[in-house]
């Protein structure tokens, strides 16, 4: 009988102790008293031989019982216990989030090279082809099969800047416009042609907020048998409503280039009042004798745009010199 | 070109004096105006007066004492101007009358006596530069001494505007007064005044003769006599002065006048100072002439003259001789007007390097037909301004041109514009600009004699399209037959994208340097980017030569930086360089460079890292592996402007594609950069060449077998021997290879240095077992070691 008395002393005590123990490893200590080697529990089991067998066996069923009933209020304890010192040390994991986190820097794309692309992009997206020329250019291409008469103002040397190379002073030349490359192509290409041309150009300038003799020009050009006008009108258009943002107006008016014929400008209604934004036409029929398409049998349209201009229009730029400027905290702003 | 609206009236009565509406009719005709400016005249209380009686000053020497009659009273006024006497009509200010400046005008006592206003000059009312006296109105203003007390502005054009128009160079014809307002009377379908010039007159007292017709296809020469040389009339100086030119005398003034009005330039020598006989000649070889500028220039055989008898007396077209010039006492001119041929008017004045603003206008081609009316013109002008009678004429005209003809089909028109219009609409679209138009398909068009810009159909449509308005012609949105980017488009993309991710900022550097650019980079003297192709008319001196290396641009954009203090510097560039060549022009490759200086700053979490030749190899890799380049080596090189011990070539295929690496400290310094500078320039084309498609490749799901070698090898032994022979012996068993450490000192010996490798092997198709490895290890041993003469350490 002592063993009964034992166990429901024990019974009733313990969960009261079990509840009270505040860590893991008092519990463990405590489970050894309670249900371990050392508890009446154990001592219990030990003492079963020694009482007689009608007996032995209910009292085997309460001692099981009672350590069941206690190993689980253990058990149960054990995993609150594990749980507050889990919750606690990811407390103490806890970081200041604010502190700067470990970005893998990142670089830019300059912001003429991007409108290039862009300005490419669109032109792409509507069938041109890309392509690319010479920047050191022969004069025959940048000026004389573009039908610029001899004494164009533009071929003087206060204007473009030519190279003591060849045996003619003004053989070769750093090409004035992208344009040189319209007749390069035609001559290496049967019609119908759709080309985009991305790239620099050069110019006689001193550097200003609007000059540098360095400078980015896409040059666009389209030839087939029924090329209008309205084509280029329809073309410029898209491109004005795709890169400026589709509520742009344009313009056309007339102006004089003389590779094409008639020759326009296209403004746009940008920061508040008009601007120029690219120059325009329909390729003259004298540039296409030059490069041996028949100007009977094809029609085309031409034009230009400075693509250091759009990126000032675009991005509220007043001074071009900013665009040739090498500050990274410039180039850090081209995301 | 600049001109005043009160002038553009004199041959059009235009519906609408907004200036920014004439404004925008220009433009829709294709004549930019830069800007136009109202002639803003302050003269409240300024009225025309006749001075009655001019007395002297009982206490002044230096003022008179005048009585004024001003209309409605008589003022008495003190003036310290002489150039007037009692009769002179002039402007008076009357007490009470505010100039330009706010300033008030009162009555105040001078040496006791009271002053009542002020005489004005033309400088004090703001109307032109004379200061030397008061502005006497009889002459320029005959109608003056009618309107005593009326105001003086009614005088002038009222609420004028000068208007500043960019004429493009295929419209000489529009480079006058005239000619604007001829494209007006069109845009507006409004009258023309015509020019009506018809003077007669015997023959001159000089004979003409034209020696070279392709030059000069018409000289017409009119004399003028018993003329007065003087000041011109405020009226012809005001509008001189507003077109921006400055007013010299009444000669020289009509001359420039008639230009600015008709477009036709027109030259005046003195008749007296001139032989009686006029050759249009070609200059002899070594022959010379002094200019109006006093330069004494020396012509070409190529150069067209105007001479007499005994020398040039001018250079055709370009600028008039010194000898002939008219001056203070001359009493008669003979006016040039000719047509001189615009390719030699350029030839001369290029090889001269003298360019006036007649050649530019003969550059561009003037009108034939108009010499004779252009001489008149200032003919007709000086009678009025100098007191001068029209005398005989020359007018040579060997060959009158045939004028061109064009046929202009209406199918042509939809053609090239996508708008059908009917012929009766295409030719008055075409006879308001002046030209003659027969027929109805084709249209027979008989193109005027001042448009050398028309020849063709298509000249034809540019004037119809722009009178018809570009803003009616609808667009349509077309599609060409391109199909799409293009690789080596792609490619570039691709590859700035690597350069991007790994930090690096993009740069447009200019495609010149100076020649000094390159001395700064202690160049080897066998090294192809020491001579640079020359620009043979650079600005400046800093782009006097072709860039032959991306690295000048970069390094002094590094340099730039790091002046402003800016950390961590990563810059690179994608541009071609120019070296000479074979061909008809230079080799002009692309190229990739960059450059780092600095490094990455500390942080909270951990020390900054000064960059070092190890990232531009590292970025190097990055390239290579992202652009899926093979077979390419680093191997290490001494070349400037690198670091000797720390820079490799780039070798592909045994070619040298570039150089990466860090840069000399001494050129480093040069450019003022401290510290470690890395750097790097390679070609373009081998980087974006079209790689073949990709295969794919599962990974092994056996597990690895992963252990490390550490051989022992002499010093000078690269590390990618090492790497180079373990791939060698690998048999596509070895997944990786890294090495983990380099060691150099105790234990080992003096001129020898450890490095360590950690290898993971695997197999595609089972597990390895320890006897499979052993086979393969032994391999890469015996591989290091006889390609290497290194010595394996043992398993670390």
């Amino acid at each position: 009988m002592e063993v009964k008395e034992t166990l429901a002393r024990l019974r009733t005590e313990a969960p009261a102790k079990i509840a009270a123990v505040e860590s893991i490893e008092e519990l463990d200590e405590l489970a050894l008293q309670v249900v371990g080697r050392n508890s009446p529990i154990a001592a219990g089991r030990r003492s079963l031989g020694q009482i007689p067998p009608e007996e032995r066996r209910d009292l085997g069923r309460a001692i099981n019982d009672v350590a069941k009933e206690l190993e689980a209020i253990i058990e149960a304890r054990r995993a609150e216990l594990a749980s507050v010192e889990a919750a606690a040390a990811l407390a103490d994991d806890a970081v200041d989030i604010t502190l700067p986190g470990r970005v893998p820097r990142r670089g830019t794309t300059h912001l003429v090279q991007q409108v290039m692309d862009e300005v490419v992009d669109i032109f792409v997206a509507m069938g041109y082809t890309v392509a690319t020329g010479p920047e050191a250019e022969t004069e025959f291409y940048n000026f004389t099969a573009l039908n610029f008469p001899p004494a164009h103002p533009t071929r003087l040397e206060s204007d473009t800047l030519y190279l003591e190379y060849g045996d003619d002073p003004e053989g070769v030349l750093l090409r004035t416009h992208t344009s040189p490359m319209q007749a390069r192509y035609m001559e290496q290409h049967e019609p119908p042609v759709y080309l985009v041309v991305p790239g620099r150009v050069f110019r006689r300038d001193q550097v200003d907020a609007t000059h540098s003799p360095v400078f980015h020009q896409i040059e666009g050009l389209a030839v087939d048998t029924d090329v209008t006008f309205g084509d280029l009108k329809g073309a410029l258009d898209h491109f004005a409503r795709e890169f400026l943002g589709t509520g742009i107006e344009t313009k056309f008016i007339p102006h004089h280039f003389p590779f094409t014929e008639p020759s326009a400008e296209m403004h746009v209604y940008a920061n508040g009042r008009w601007m120029e934004l690219l120059g325009c036409g329909m390729v003259n029929p004298a540039v296409f004798e030059a490069v041996g398409y028949d100007p009977d049998a094809v029609t085309g349209f031409a034009f230009g745009m400075g693509a250091d201009r759009l990126a000032m229009v675009r991005h509220g730029i007043t001074d071009l010199r900013h665009l040739f400027d090498p500050d990274q905290r410039i180039l850090e702003q081209y995301r | 070109m600049k001109f005043t609206l009160d002038w553009l009236g004199e041959f059009i009565d235009l519906p609408t004096t907004d200036p920014d509406e004439i404004a925008e009719a220009l433009e829709s005709l294709g004549h930019e105006v830069e800007s136009w400016e109202r002639i803003n005249h302050r003269f409240d209380g300024v009225v025309i007066g006749r001075v009655l009686e001019v007395g002297a000053h009982p206490n002044a020497d230096k003022v008179r004492v005048t009585k004024v009659d001003v209309g409605d009273e008589v003022l008495d006024i003190i003036c310290g101007a002489w150039n007037f006497e009692a009769g002179a009509v002039v402007p008076v200010a009357k007490p009470g009358a505010v100039l330009q400046g706010d300033f008030e005008i009162s009555q105040r006592k001078i040496r006791g006596i009271t002053s009542n206003g002020m005489i004005c000059s033309e400088s004090e009312l703001e109307v032109g530069e004379d200061e030397a006296g008061i502005m006497v109105l009889d002459a320029d203003y005959p109608d003056a001494s009618g309107r005593l007390g009326e105001d003086f502005a009614t005088l002038l054009p009222e609420n004028d505007v000068v208007f500043d128009v960019t004429i493009t160079p295929n419209r000489p014809d529009c480079m006058s007064v005239y000619g604007l307002a001829r494209e007006l009377a069109a845009f507006y379908e409004i009258p023309l005044e015509p020019v009506g010039l018809e003077i007669d007159g015997g023959a001159a007292s000089t004979s003409v003769t034209i020696e070279d017709t392709t030059a000069c296809s018409r000289f017409v020469g009119r004399e003028v006599t018993g003329l007065t040389v003087g000041p011109s009339p405020h009226r012809i100086r005001a509008r001189l002065v507003a077109a921006g030119v400055r007013p010299i005398n009444n000669v020289v003034d009509a001359s420039n006048y008639a230009m600015i009005e008709f477009g036709h330039p027109t030259h005046a020598f003195d008749v007296d100072r001139l032989g009686k006989t006029v050759v249009v000649r070609r200059a002899a070889d070594g022959e010379t002439i002094t200019t109006l500028d006093e330069v004494e220039r020396a012509l070409l055989p190529t150069d067209i003259v105007v001479a007499d008898a005994e020398r040039p007396v001018a250079i055709a077209g370009v600028m008039g001789g010194a000898d002939t010039e008219v001056t203070d006492d001359t009493t008669g001119v003979f006016i040039e007007a000719a047509y001189w041929d615009p390719a030699s008017t350029l030839l001369t004045s290029k090889h001269l390097g003298l360019r006036s603003e007649a050649s530019a206008r003969f550059e561009r081609g003037m009108d034939p037909e108009f010499c004779r009316r252009a001489a008149d013109r200032v003919a007709q002008i000086l009678v009025e301004t100098a007191g001068g009678t029209v005398a005989g004429v020359a007018d040579e005209y060997p060959a009158p041109p045939d004028p061109v003809v064009i046929d202009l089909f209406m199918s042509e028109i939809t053609r090239l514009l996508g708008i059908e219009l009917d012929p009766a609409e295409a030719r008055s679209l075409l006879e308001r600009l002046g030209f003659l138009v027969e027929g109805s398909d084709p249209l027979v068009v008989t193109v005027p004699s001042r448009r050398p810009d028309v020849h063709r159909p298509a000249d034809l449509i540019e004037e119809i399209a722009r009178l018809h308005g570009f803003e009616n012609i609808p667009a349509r949105l077309r599609f060409g037959t391109g199909v799409g980017l293009g690789h080596r488009e792609s490619r570039i993309r691709a590859l700035r994208s690597v350069l991007v991710g790994a930090g690096y900022h993009e740069i447009l550097g200019f495609s010149f340097i100076g020649s000094s650019d390159l001395d700064a980079l202690q160049l080897a003297d066998d090294d192809p980017a020491r001579v640079g192709i020359r620009v043979a008319n650079p600005l400046r001196d800093e782009e006097g030569v072709m860039r032959t290396t991306l690295l000048p641009g970069l390094l002094k954009a590094a340099s730039a930086n790091v002046a402003k203090r800016v950390e961590d510097v990563r810059l690179f560039e994608i541009g071609k360089v120019f070296l000479p060549g074979d061909g008809e022009l230079p080799d002009q490759p692309d190229r990739l460079g960059f450059i780092a200086a600095g490094g990455s700053p500390a942080r909270w979490d951990g020390p900054g890292r000064p960059s070092d030749v190890f990232d531009a190899t590292g970025l190097w890799d990055r390239i290579a592996e992202s652009m899926r380049l093979e077979n390419v080596t680093v191997a290490a090189t001494q070349r400037p402007p690198f670091h000797p011990g720390r820079a490799a070539e780039i070798r592909r295929e045994g070619d040298v594609i570039g150089h990466v690496g860090e840069i000399h400290p001494s050129v480093a310094a040069t450019h003022g950069l401290e510290g470690r500078v890395i750097a790097g320039e390679l070609s373009l084309a081998p980087l974006i060449e079209e790689r073949a498609t990709w295969q794919f490749s599962p990974p092994s799901s056996y597990p690895p077998q992963v252990f490390d070698l550490a051989f022992e090898v002499e010093s000078h032994v690269p590390a990618g021997a090492i790497l180079a022979a373990i791939d060698d012996a690998s048999e596509g068993l070895v997944e990786g290879r890294r090495v983990f450490d380099v060691y150099e000192g105790d234990p080992i010996p003096e001129g020898r240095k450890s490095i360590a490798v950690n290898l993971t092997v695997r197999a595609p198709d089972r597990t390895l077992s320890d006897d499979d490895v052993a086979p393969i290890r032994r391999a890469i041993v015996d591989a290091v070691e006889t390609k290497t003469g290194a010595t394996l350490r043992g398993v670390v």
